[in-house]
């Protein structure tokens, strides 16, 4: 701990009082996200002593497949959550994708120079961070494909190496269990960096901590 | 399935338990009653088959009354009077010179002969074409090349009266080996003494006989495994009637076949073993694929070297592909691909085997794979259920493929099975996504390829974070000396 005095301005920051206009992610998308987030470190840990039993044996073979299913069928269920709420609600605006492309490709290139040059420059982002238009159009893009298809098909084919009897017919018909398990394990593969360059771009707010604590307290600073 | 196994759950499934119970009473005791009428019908048949095969009088004097009586009793003292003279000197000790050198025993026991099943049947229905006249005799001797020639010449004799039995001898491995020369493979008579018949039903564990005579090794693999030992003991499963297996009861006692093909061994498991999938599947993720794929003996057996056998399958068929009459064998096929500079792979046959069609058209043929035990021996080791083993890493650890063997299997004419080694990396090349598609053992041979790019994955996962930190600092101390 740090001295009492930065402590206790290290906390204000935490609790300011809340300004509507920048309440960002509602308790649904909290809880779903760091629900999320715990779910893929564990399936993601799991997944690696499943398929690497020789260099690691921090859990046995059953253990570890028998947690991946677990936490698997609790991270589908918790799909739902962010499924239900967005469908649910006027904040879908969020995922709305930008259909003109000159305005799409020069917001894009913009937040690309941005990351790469202008960030370091202490400049700001040429994306405002609002309730209804919480993403830049590179998140934007990247969110949809990874929600709506990407993690349905680890969802599907997870499911399928779960029950591979009952699930005989669609194994067969995507060429069999070894094609169904390559792409698991693509997308698995996919998500160990994806997972690792999202914690590291969550810091790159306007200061470090700010988009975790928008995260926990759905408020973005001010 | 065991996501359902809660609690709660166990407890609404009480009711419908208790509702399937007083069914199954009802239906038991059906069944109990139907059954001992079954019973009595097949009693009745099979006293009748007795006759029917016992008997060598012609079927004439088979018709019914009572005249026919007395036909029968006047035949069989013709027999017994027949037969006493050809006791009267092949009773003796006697024996006769073959071409090989070998002397052969013309000895009849007579009382074993009399006393058992044969002995109202006449000398001459089976050594037909001697007679009081035709009797061979030094001038006109009968010349036999060996004992076993004469055995397997003999051996239609059988047919006469035993049809189904005979039959049933006729498609089995034994037969098959028989007529393409083998010198061990056995007839009617290797197992059954024609002059003093038995019923073979009663034959004792511990001796093994005749089955012993030549699968010795596995006999003695049995006799120490939980059924051997189970049937010395007079063990019975779930306190029913069914006894501790011996040979016959898995392998069937004259359609004799080779077990390893196919789902033939497991259903044979199962036959007594009923409750093994729900028992698995309270444990085992996936038991049912589970039990597909793995012989009953990669687990039951702990100490078995086990095995990945892949075997070609006909999917139109919807069978494993046999090796045809007078088709080039595999070993063959293997060694021209080998020559030829492809790799002795099953892979390469798989792909020679898919575009060789009939009728030209392309044949549908896949690669399937089973977890085996490595020798009939090594099957015939089951041990008692409680060192079964259950260490799910000595198939799905990577390294366990080290201690493991991938042959290439397919079935002979006879109906055996022929294996061959192949290179352990059969099974986590790239190409095995297309060709042996229906099986992959999670963790156990996973795809090369895959490890590199997980590895890129996590170094750009750490690449990417330090390189933009890394980067943004320089050019921020740049921008910061620039502006000093």
């Amino acid at each position: 701990m740090s001295t009492g005095h930065s402590g206790q301005k290290e906390l204000e920051g935490w609790i300011k009082p809340p300004n509507p206009e920048l309440y960002i992610n509602p308790l649904p998308v909290r809880i779903w996200h760091w629900l999320n987030a715990l779910g893929f470190v564990v399936l993601i840990l799991t997944g690696i002593q499943i398929r690497y039993a020789n260099l690691f044996n921090v859990l046995s073979f059953e253990t570890a497949v028998k947690t991946h299913n677990w936490v698997a069928f609790t991270v589908i269920a918790n799909y739902f959550v962010w499924l239900g709420f967005y469908l649910f609600s006027d904040k879908i605006t969020v995922y709305h994708p930008e259909l003109n492309m000159r305005k799409f490709f020069d917001k894009a290139f913009k937040q690309i120079i941005y990351y790469s040059y202008g960030i370091f420059r202490g400049e700001k982002s040429p994306h405002k961070v609002q309730p209804y238009d919480k993403f830049n159009p590179m998140q934007s893009i990247t969110y949809q494909i990874v929600m709506l298809l990407v993690v349905p098909i680890q969802f599907i084919t997870g499911i399928m190496m779960w029950d591979i009897k009952r699930f005989e017919a669609p194994i067969a018909f995507l060429g069999g269990i070894r094609s169904v398990d390559t792409v698991h394990v693509l997308i698995f593969i996919f998500f160990v960096s994806f997972t690792m360059i999202h914690a590291y771009m969550g810091a790159l707010g306007h200061t470090p901590s700010a988009h975790f604590k928008e995260m926990f307290t759905g408020y973005e600073e001010e | 399935m065991m996501f359902w196994k809660t609690p709660g759950n166990n407890r609404a499934i009480l009711p419908v338990l208790a509702v399937l119970a007083v069914c199954s009473i009802i239906f038991g005791g059906v069944q109990l009653a139907v059954s001992a009428q079954v019973a009595t019908a097949n009693e009745s048949a099979a006293q009748e088959t007795t006759v029917a095969e016992k008997t060598t009088l012609t079927p004439d004097a088979l018709v019914i009354g009572e005249e026919t009586a007395i036909d029968v009793k006047s035949e069989l003292e013709k027999i017994l009077k027949k037969n006493s003279k050809c006791l009267r000197c092949h009773g003796r000790e006697k024996t006769k010179l073959l071409e090989n050198g070998q002397e052969m025993s013309l000895q009849v026991h007579k009382d074993d002969y009399l006393g058992s099943a044969h002995g109202d049947v006449s000398c001459v229905s089976c050594h037909t074409g001697i007679g009081n006249r035709k009797h061979p005799s030094k001038k006109t001797n009968i010349s036999i090349n060996s004992e076993r020639e004469y055995s397997v010449e003999m051996n239609e004799s059988c047919r006469q009266c035993h049809k189904q039995k005979f039959t049933q001898y006729k498609g089995s491995v034994h037969s098959a080996l028989v007529a393409q020369g083998s010198e061990k493979a056995p007839v009617c008579t290797s197992c059954h003494n024609p002059h003093a018949p038995v019923s073979m039903a009663n034959y004792q564990a511990e001796t093994g006989l005749p089955c012993k005579n030549c699968h010795e090794n596995i006999f003695n693999a049995y006799s120490v495994s939980v059924h051997g030992q189970g049937r010395i003991n007079g063990n019975t499963i779930r306190d029913s009637h069914i006894q501790s297996p011996i040979c016959s009861d898995c392998h069937k006692s004259h359609e004799v076949t080779a077990l390893a093909i196919g789902d033939v061994l497991r259903s044979t498991c199962i036959a007594c073993h009923e409750n093994v999938t729900l028992l698995h599947s309270q444990w085992l993720p996936n038991a049912g694929t589970h039990l597909d794929i793995v012989s009953c003996a990669v687990c039951h057996a702990p100490f078995a070297q086990r095995r990945f056998d892949l075997h070609l399958y006909d999917n139109v068929n919807q069978a494993p592909v046999a090796q045809q009459e007078g088709e080039e064998p595999l070993q063959q096929q293997l060694q021209a691909i080998a020559e030829e500079g492809g790799s002795e792979d099953p892979l390469e046959i798989w792909k020679a085997r898919s575009d060789y069609g009939q009728q030209g058209q392309k044949a549908d043929i896949s690669l399937r794979s089973r977890m085996e035990v490595m020798s009939g021996v090594a099957a015939h080791q089951i041990a008692n259920k409680s060192f079964a083993v259950r260490t799910c890493d000595s198939c799905h650890e990577p390294g366990s493929r080290k201690s493991q063997n991938v042959t290439v299997s397919i079935t002979q004419p006879d109906g055996r099975k022929q294996s061959f080694e192949a290179d352990r990396e059969v099974l986590s090349n790239v190409s095995a996504i297309n060709s042996i598609s229906d099986f992959y053992a999670l963790g156990g041979n996973p795809n090369k390829i895959l490890d590199y790019l997980l590895l890129l994955s996590l170094f750009a996962g750490v690449a990417v974070p330090v390189g933009h930190f890394t980067v943004g600092k320089m050019i921020k101390e740049k921008l910061d000396r620039g502006e000093q």
